[in-house]
């Protein structure tokens, strides 16, 4: 190789077996900022199985955005009648979700039952009640701040999961997890687990001013919090609502409140 | 470790991937430039070795981001060379045309179908009422840069302003190079192929400034204009859902965005041929700082522009037949550049309103010479210029006409300046990115000039760390999400 090149060519070459080195080797900390590595180790090691895996996830990931764009042709355009359904968080949410189906044109009913959990709506059928009852054409459900610290939650809470969605049957709907305070024993994993992909709106890892008693965002974080959730919809909600805009107000009142008071 | 797996992936990561095209800065071409270096250099002094192999490599390249349609293209080289030789062996004017003719019909028509047969289709199914299913067209890549150069060729081959290459090779040479084909600078057939018969060797400090410019490219291209894109896609993901000053970030983040983007990936390119001895000509010259939209067309893109102007504007007639055919021809030029960019009204649109942007200014300049040019006036026609392009850049970026008016709309009538606060505190990295191309992009160009020569200058080792920072940097911004939750960070 001539001598002018050659300074260049060692450049690139030390530097690629460092990058390929470092790959190998569990990712180096500085300053809490993780260094990041360039995978080739990891991509020219692949075993059958890891490519069988690959493979078989790459599928999935195909069939999921098929189903997905099939879903978004669906786009939700016409005004929508919206049931809200959750625990206290709605305070903070339901006024925000309000302002924003008020200056967009849909309804909002909303229903807080406080203190409650996956299990006091799923082993009733008051969800199913009030669907009949308001008729919406989109449901939000905001459950799960009460029970961040269930033990052994997959084993006592999956049916009641299970049985609050079928209670919404085929209506387009959105979960919007629990805003964490502390990290939680499974309850976000548990409804990402059985929820249609693009219906759950994980909360956990958002940042917020906590009111008084530490647990609810105040009402401008909660704001935020609803900001945070409609953004979130146009590009990831498997039903997005067409064009929400924001609204004029930072809150408003929804059609109809229904408040149920803790169960004993 | 089983050597066949490592073997298997190998083979695996060189063949075409639909998903992976080669950019220059993946890891794979990073891999493959190492390897093409010594066998490069030890090729230079034998030109013919040098160009087959050369070939090769843009030919290799080429499959691994179009897959076999590098077979199009060598079709395209050979019946251009056939067809230039043709031409100067006719004596008559009329059978020369004809040459010439075949040569660019058959270019556009390729070019027409793979880009633009979907778009013709759905026009007139428009119009006639017809239930349209789209052809299942796959766009080659670069097609639109090699059809112009290949345009270029034949009609400079014409007007005897370049003589044919003596041999397909050179010729496939000039139409694969590498470094080019895939995103351009439009190459020049008068201004390459003397580089391809002298094989002049690049000295060290051109390797070095070649090395300089691939660094200054992947900063633009691979940290910034990739980093601040998610903010900007977010925004146009969703034309209500933000406030008009977070409409305004993004449509000014997306100006900046296509800057970095596109002269990112020229700087890589440039640097790239420079370091094999061969020089591109500067394709974007700081654009932003144009005052009025004829200099801005001189310094955007200029290897299109300067394309443009070459072989649609001056065979129009340029500004040779008077002001209104001058106002006509400046806006069909740009019309066809439009369309180049893209099969698309949207894109038209765009093409169109520089047009006649062109035209207004041209129509204006006998007044606007007479106001003395001094530090107010250039700020005012700065902004007029910046704000005109930046808000043509919406129509161009938008997916459609009813969402580029939405995000002017909000910006007018839903700014909500109690926002800047929010938007500081969680979109800081964003900032701070823009903040360095705006203030870099502003600074004097003979302040990039001292950087290049430092640069050259330095010690190995101090490039070779600017390197792997560079590298580094890469890699932590390459997967940093920028949220759609906004608030992430509060």
């Amino acid at each position: 190789m001539e001598k002018r090149y050659f300074g260049l060519w060692s450049i690139l070459v030390l530097s690629l077996a460092f990058f390929v080195v470092v790959s190998v080797f569990d990712p180096i900390t500085i300053g809490g900022v993780e260094l990041r590595t360039v995978g080739m180790y990891e991509q020219l090691t692949k075993t059958p199985k890891h490519i069988a895996e690959q493979l078989a996830e790459q599928k999935k990931k195909e069939e999921d955005a098929k189903k997905e764009e099939a879903k978004r042709q669906l786009k939700l355009d016409s005004p929508q009648t919206i049931l809200f359904i959750g625990d206290s968080m709605l305070e903070g949410l339901a006024p925000r979700l309000a302002s924003y189906a008020k200056d967009n044109g849909h309804k909002l009913y909303s229903v807080i039952w406080y203190s409650s959990t996956s299990e006091v709506w799923g082993e009733t059928d008051s969800l199913k009640v009030n669907i009949e009852r308001y008729k919406p054409t989109y449901v939000f459900i905001c459950l799960g701040a009460n029970e961040l610290f269930v033990r052994d939650i997959q084993e006592k809470r999956d049916k009641y999961v299970k049985n609050i969605l079928s209670q919404i049957g085929d209506l387009p709907y959105l979960w919007i997890g629990p805003p964490n305070w502390k990290p939680d024993t499974g309850i976000n994993d548990l409804i990402a687990k059985n929820v249609t992909k693009g219906c759950f709106f994980l909360s956990n890892g958002m940042k917020f001013d906590r009111a008084k008693d530490g647990a609810h965002p105040t009402r401008k974080s909660a704001i935020q919090w609803m900001d945070s959730v409609i953004r979130w919809m146009p590009k990831n909600s498997a039903y997005p609502i067409k064009d929400m805009k924001i609204p004029s107000e930072p809150t408003a009142r929804a059609t109809r409140q229904t408040m149920y008071q803790p169960k004993r | 470790m089983d050597l066949t797996y490592i073997w298997h992936n190998i083979c695996e990561l060189l063949s075409f991937q639909k998903e992976a095209p080669m950019l220059f800065s993946s890891g794979i071409f990073w891999a493959l430039f190492i390897l093409f270096i010594p066998i490069y250099s030890a090729l230079k002094n034998r030109r013919w070795q040098m160009i087959a192999f050369v070939v090769a490599f843009s030919l290799y390249f080429y499959y691994k981001s179009s897959g076999f349609f590098f077979l199009l293209l060598t079709g395209t080289s050979l019946l251009d060379w056939g067809l230039s030789h043709l031409i100067i062996r006719l004596k008559s004017q009329s059978a020369k045309k004809v040459c010439v003719t075949i040569s660019i019909v058959a270019s556009l028509s390729i070019l027409c179908y793979f880009k633009y047969a979907n778009f013709f289709m759905w026009n007139i199914t428009q119009m006639i009422g017809g239930n349209f299913q789209p052809l299942d067209v796959i766009l080659p890549v670069g097609i639109s840069f090699y059809t112009f150069q290949s345009i270029s060729y034949i009609v400079d081959v014409y007007k005897e302003r370049v003589a044919p290459t003596k041999t397909w090779l050179e010729y496939l040479f000039f139409l694969s190079f590498f470094p080019a084909l895939v995103a351009g600078p439009i190459v020049r057939a008068d201004y390459f192929l003397p580089q391809i018969t002298k094989n002049e060797k690049a000295t060290r400090d051109e390797v070095y400034l070649g090395f300089w410019m691939i660094i200054l490219g992947v900063i633009k291209k691979a940290i910034i204009a990739d980093y601040i894109a998610q903010y900007n896609d977010l925004i146009f993901s969703n034309p209500t859902g933000y406030t008009g000053f977070e409409s305004l970030m993004g449509v000014i983040g997306y100006t900046m965005q296509i800057y970095c983007d596109f002269s990112g990936y020229s700087d890589m390119a440039i640097g790239i041929a420079l370091i094999m001895g061969f020089k591109l000509s500067t394709n974007f010259d700081f654009p932003y700082k144009s005052k009025n939209l004829m200099e801005f067309w001189r310094r955007w893109h200029i290897s299109l522009s300067s394309w443009l102007r070459d072989y649609v504007y001056i065979p129009l007639g340029g500004n040779r037949k008077g002001s209104f055919r001058t106002y006509v021809n400046n806006f069909i030029t740009m019309l066809v550049g439009g369309l180049w960019h893209g099969a698309d009204w949207k894109f038209v649109f765009w093409g169109a309103m520089h047009g006649v942007g062109l035209a207004v200014h041209k129509a204006f300049r006998p007044i606007l010479t007479k106001i003395p040019d001094n530090y107010f006036v250039k700020a005012v026609s700065w902004s007029i210029t910046i704000v005109f392009v930046s808000l043509l850049w919406v129509f161009f970026r938008a997916d459609s006409w009813s969402d580029s008016i939405l995000i002017i709309q909000n910006i007018f009538v839903n700014f909500r300046p109690d926002y800047i606060p929010v938007f500081a505190s969680v979109r800081y990295v964003w900032i701070i990115m823009m903040t360095v191309i705006i203030v870099s992009h502003a600074l004097p160009k003979k302040w990039y000039d001292k950087m290049s020569l430092w640069f050259v200058k330095s010690p190995w080792v101090v490039k070779l760390l600017i390197f792997m920072i560079v590298v580094q940097l890469v890699l932590q911004f390459m997967s940093e999400e920028v949220s759609p939750f906004i608030y992430f960070q509060f």
